[in-house]
């Protein structure tokens, strides 16, 4: 797409005749940067092509698919819906409740991760024998598979053998079905999510904290300010960018939660829980699409989470924006 | 306002070879300007960051008034530093950055503003209170660096540097503001560079470091006009004091092909250890004679000022191994006529001479 308008507008300015100068200094100017910069663009060329072909057009076909209604088994024979799936969508209380439990999860999930990450960063921030040694401990959840670790928590969160009731049974409280309960279970897919991801951002914090130069700590202590404070005041403000790029990423993450609420279901349903009270809009998709073959429905549900997406980052991206202008 | 006093004060980095800073001694008067001075890596920087509180003091102790503060935190020592890149908080504005002290302090919103206010008006930044720091200049932002240290009112200033990052001429306007707000203000203050200019021309008294050991302590006029070594002798003064070292012969130093005369008892005193003797005079101690008579030197390049020139000289006849020290620097009047490569013959007062032990490098009286 890039790659043709970039063609395009470079055919349109060789096109016409070569104007004097005098009249449109601006014009050869602008196709000297774009020859002089044909190499540049060669070279991203690949990339946008690949892009174009494994995404841009599966997106644009998504949004086709969505407005037909048609079944896995005849993608292209659907009969046109127009916006009937989006009118369908939003009156279906599958579709609340698993916008409902993803939002609930993702904040049970991001909130406490990013909050961690940032004490964990800052920990590792000081010098510490064995630096190197914790820093790769932490991306070690990152690196291991969903499909594992979510195993392991489901075995964790087991209500009749489960560690963590057994360890609540030792201290005299009451087991949990950790499963059954809606809040029970989706602070238990929050905890997976928080346990992989904790890591990862708390390296992205420590990278940024390390460019905080050393004299602003040193005129805050003289300042009067204690440890805590400098924290608060020196290091918190300067990682706010980066903040700002982790909650996207982390929320773009949530949005599309799917592995660990299917795998924590412990028999592959796409049900999220009996009543689905973790079924994420991930879930609810596939389940649309390749349980009950809906896929024009499926598709409608995956730009719905497009959308809601890109409200959130456009959120974001104003918050951020009349914060610098504050800055100015 | 307090004093300060440093007391065989040393500071030794793990795994280095010799102390930064070597069991230092230095006693700062209520409302003195101390200005540190020193080539880079003598330890200036580390006195003064021991004196903040930013370095451990290894022995020896520190006191500011009548308080030990050698094991204190930085804010428990009332001080305020200026920093070479003046550390401004980024994301505050200059208001904040001058009241953050204070905010710390639990000083109320309202005493705050008055005082940012007036440290603001001192120093000509009522303006920019609402800006942030990316939006000044380099001389702003000094400025605002020096506000945040004058609105908590502290007993002691430390500077580091803080006007290497303007450029030249801003920072000779600027070293006199700093100057004339110290003496208004009264502040004992602390001030490190390695601009022998600023030193000379900042300070009530100049203390030279090298490599961690304090060399002299006085004030500019003494330092100049007594050194108490070689080093201090070519440190201080610009163009640099004309340093030439010769084997003490009968009735002064044997400089190349002539002899430099040098008051007897001096001569004997200063080539006790191994005979031979530096002998240094500034260029300004130098006048032209008449041929035949003093040092015969070739005059390799002219460098007018204006006000003054000076030629660039060598010794026309020194053989390589009695001459370390490079070329002899003359002042003499703007339009004397002479050119690049003339021979001259150059003599100097006898009471302008500085002799030094070549030997201990101490100067001989």
């Amino acid at each position: 797409m890039t790659i043709a308008s970039g063609t395009v507008r470079e055919a349109a300015i060789a096109a016409p005749p070569p104007a004097p100068a005098a009249t449109s200094p601006a014009r050869p100017r602008k196709r000297r940067q774009l020859t002089r910069n044909r190499w540049g663009y060669a070279y991203v060329a690949p990339f946008f092509l690949v892009f174009a072909a494994f995404s841009l057009y599966p997106f644009m076909y998504t949004a086709w698919v969505s407005l037909h209604e048609t079944s896995l088994s005849n993608i292209n024979g659907g009969t046109w819906v127009g916006l009937e799936n989006y009118r369908d969508l939003l009156q279906s209380e599958f579709f609340w409740n698993a916008t409902r439990n993803t939002f609930t999860i993702g904040i049970l999930a991001t909130v406490p991760q990013l909050c961690m990450a940032l004490g964990l960063a800052h920990l590792l921030n000081y010098k510490l024998r064995g630096r190197t040694f914790f820093r790769t401990v932490m991306l070690m959840p990152y690196a291991t598979s969903i499909a594992a670790a979510t195993l392991v928590f489901s075995q964790l969160f087991g209500r009749d053998y489960g560690l963590i009731n057994t360890m609540l049974e030792a201290v005299g409280l009451q087991a949990i079905d950790w499963e059954a309960g809606t809040v029970s279970s989706q602070v238990a897919i929050a905890v997976i999510v928080t346990w992989r991801w904790t890591g990862y951002n708390a390296l992205i914090y420590l990278a940024a904290m390390q460019s905080i130069p050393g004299e602003l700590y040193e005129a805050a202590e003289i300042d009067g300010a204690s440890k805590w404070k400098q924290f608060l005041h020196v290091t918190i403000p300067s990682l706010r960018p980066t903040i700002l790029f982790t909650i996207v990423v982390s929320t773009i993450g949530a949005v599309q939660l799917f592995g660990e609420p299917l795998l924590f279901a412990g028999n592959g349903t796409t049900s999220g829980g009996a009543s689905g009270q973790y079924q994420t809009l991930g879930l609810l998709m596939y389940q649309q699409g390749w349980s009950n073959f809906h896929i024009g429905q499926a598709a409608t549900t995956a730009w719905a989470m497009f959308m809601i997406i890109l409200v959130i980052v456009g959120v974001n991206a104003v918050i951020g924006r009349l914060r610098n202008r504050a800055d100015r | 306002m307090a004093t300060v006093s440093f007391q065989q004060a040393s500071r030794i980095y793990p795994k280095a070879e010799r102390p930064a800073v070597d069991a230092l001694d230095l006693e700062i008067a209520d409302g003195e300007f101390l200005v540190l001075v020193g080539p880079s890596g003598c330890g200036k920087s580390t006195s003064l960051r021991m004196l903040a509180g930013l370095e451990e003091v290894d022995t020896g102790s520190i006191v500011i008034g009548d308080r030990d503060v050698t094991d204190s935190p930085p804010k428990e020592r009332d001080i305020a530093m200026v920093f070479q890149n003046y550390a401004l908080y980024p994301h505050m504005t200059v208001e904040e950055n001058m009241g953050f002290a204070l905010k710390l302090a639990g000083i109320s919103k309202d005493e705050r503003a008055t005082r940012v206010r007036e440290a603001a008006k001192i120093l000509d930044l009522e303006a920019y209170l609402a800006r942030r720091p990316k939006a000044l200049s380099g001389g702003q932002r000094q400025r605002v660096a020096m506000g945040r240290a004058i609105v908590r009112n502290p007993q002691v200033f430390l500077m580091d540097e803080p006007l290497s990052n303007l450029d030249a001429k801003l920072r000779v306007q600027t070293r006199t503001q700093i100057a004339a707000l110290q003496r208004r203000l009264g502040t004992t203050t602390v001030y490190v560079t390695h601009d022998q200019v600023e030193a000379m021309t900042m300070g009530d008294r100049v203390a030279v470091l090298k490599d961690g050991v304090l060399q002299q302590c006085d004030t500019p006029g003494e330092l100049y006009d007594r050194p108490a070594n070689v080093f201090v002798a070519g440190f201080i003064g610009s163009p640099a004091m004309n340093l030439v070292t010769g084997d003490a012969v009968d009735g002064g130093v044997q400089v190349g092909g002539a002899v430099l005369p040098v008051p007897r008892d001096q001569l004997t005193r200063a080539a006790a250890s191994n005979g031979t003797v530096t002998v240094g005079f500034r260029p300004e101690a130098v006048r032209l004679a008449a041929p035949g008579e003093g040092l015969p030197v070739r005059v390799e390049v002219v460098e007018q000022l204006g006000s003054d020139a000076f030629l660039y000289t060598s010794l026309a006849d020194a053989p390589d191994d009695v001459l370390h020290s490079a070329d002899l620097v003359v002042r003499t009047e703007p339009r004397s006529g002479v050119t690049s490569g003339q021979q001259l013959w150059l003599s100097t007062d006898r009471s302008a001479l500085h002799v030094f032990d070549a030997q201990t490098q101490q100067r001989v009286d």
